[in-house]
């Protein structure tokens, strides 16, 4: 039953809220509740019924005239439609760089493990090794991390930047298609789900050997070791998140839920806004990192920064 | 299958016939339709809202809400005067519509 709801919503979308309107659905729903009643005790199954109820419906354009809605359903075909090829690429290509990516994050997170664990041992060993050399092979390392996480960023950005257009304007999808990625997210609910529940759990505990290293040991040298082991836990549960949560990421963009809704999609500033605060963020974290080179806790700028763009974004969505 | 070019124009004759005896609606006629023709005219509900609609401004039915045995409540339609009028008159043009097409209807095939 909430499928024909769903499916007579889709079709009125867009459409003013007029009395005749409104009239015309609460009507076409009714026939149409009760003929899917009808088919239902008549013994057909509930996706029968559905799909008979659905093709018995006919089309919109004939109450144009009459509900004074023609020049309304003129403008809603202008609205941008993807096709249900469009979609299945879309979940398909997202599903395929999904690892990729994940993987590019895996490393930006790590790139600093190798500098805070030479530096630890250094700490340690007390080994009258030139500093520098730990602190340049250790800063190697860092960079080429980067430069691959990086240069993986942009090979799969440019490959998915075709889709672009998903995440920026409104468009409507058709029945079936929608149909295709609601079947799609739920089947996929229980592993993204779980992924989910498992990284929250994993982020938490993952602050433990930072906090109780210092207070167990009181040795300098492995507080900045610990700090290594969180964030390679760190990495590690954010690379399962990202990649168990691709098929979730693409359905949510595709249904235009959450950020991706029509309604942030038509706020311009946040967009803007959104683009610019991680630069900044990003910025921030290089120059403070590499001119004071406390790596050992400037990579908290990440949760805070993340805590502080959800404030930012559900004060801008109260605003519009 | 019929096209719904040639039955546009009597649908509301249809409609009316449903209605002579008693009040109706939506999809009590839209089930009757389907049955007396043999399934073989479905009426799309966007159709039968539309010709409700047109009706209502000709005047030729009237809705009121009235709510059935589940208590559901409905919007019911019935004919007026003038609807009795305009379905004899639809009745008399369908029978000289279709001695006009009969002309031109061959059965035989040599």
């Amino acid at each position: 039953m909430n499928t024909i709801r769903n499916y007579l919503d889709n079709m009125f979308l867009g459409l003013p809220d007029t009395e005749e309107v409104i009239r015309a659905k609460k009507e076409l729903l009714t026939m149409m509740e009760d003929k899917y009643n009808e088919l239902k005790d008549s013994g057909k199954a509930e996706n029968e019924a559905i799909g008979i109820v659905i093709s018995e419906f006919g089309n919109l354009d004939e109450l144009a005239e009459t509900l004074g809605i023609k020049h309304a359903l003129e403008n809603k075909s202008d609205i941008l439609q993807v096709t249900y090829e469009e979609a299945e690429n879309y979940i398909e290509d997202k599903v395929k760089t999904a690892p990729k990516t994940a993987l590019g994050v895996l490393l930006l997170i790590m790139s600093p493990v190798l500098l805070l664990l030479l530096l630890g041992l250094k700490e340690l060993t007390n080994v009258n090794a030139k500093e520098d050399l730990f602190i340049a092979a250790g800063l190697a390392v860092l960079i080429a991390m980067v430069a691959i996480a990086v240069s993986y960023f942009i090979r799969f950005s440019s490959k998915l930047e075709k889709y672009d257009y998903l995440q920026e304007t409104v468009f409507e999808l058709d029945y079936k298609t929608e149909q295709m990625i609601r079947g799609i997210m739920a089947q996929n609910e229980h592993s993204y789900k779980s992924a989910v529940s498992i990284s929250v759990a994993g982020y938490i505990l993952s602050a433990l050997p930072v906090i109780l290293t210092p207070l167990i040991f009181d040795i300098d040298g492995l507080s900045v070791i610990s700090v290594a082991v969180t964030l390679t836990i760190v990495a590690v549960l954010t690379y399962n998140l990202i990649s168990k949560s691709a098929v979730n990421a693409a359905c949510t963009v595709l249904l235009q839920q959450g950020e991706y809704s029509v309604k942030s999609k038509s706020n311009k500033t946040l967009q803007t806004v959104t683009k610019v605060y991680w630069l900044v963020i990003t910025a921030i974290y290089l120059a403070y990192s590499f001119i004071t080179f406390n790596w050992a806790i400037s990579w908290i700028i990440w949760p805070v920064a993340g805590v502080i763009f959800a404030a930012i974004q559900a004060i801008a969505e109260q605003r519009s | 299958m019929i096209s719904s070019d040639v039955i546009r124009g009597y649908i509301d004759t249809m409609i009316l016939y449903l209605l002579l005896n008693e009040p109706s609606y939506g999809y009590e006629i839209s089930k009757r339709i389907r049955e007396l023709t043999d399934e073989k005219y479905i009426i799309k509900e966007t159709t039968l809202y539309s010709a409700f609609k047109r009706m209502e401004i000709n005047g030729h039915i009237e809705s009121f809400s009235g709510s059935e045995t589940y208590g559901k409540p409905r919007t019911y339609y019935k004919i007026t005067e003038a609807g009795k009028m305009y379905y004899k008159e639809k009745c008399k043009e369908w029978e000289i519509t279709k001695e006009v097409i009969e002309k031109f209807i061959l059965r035989e095939w040599k």
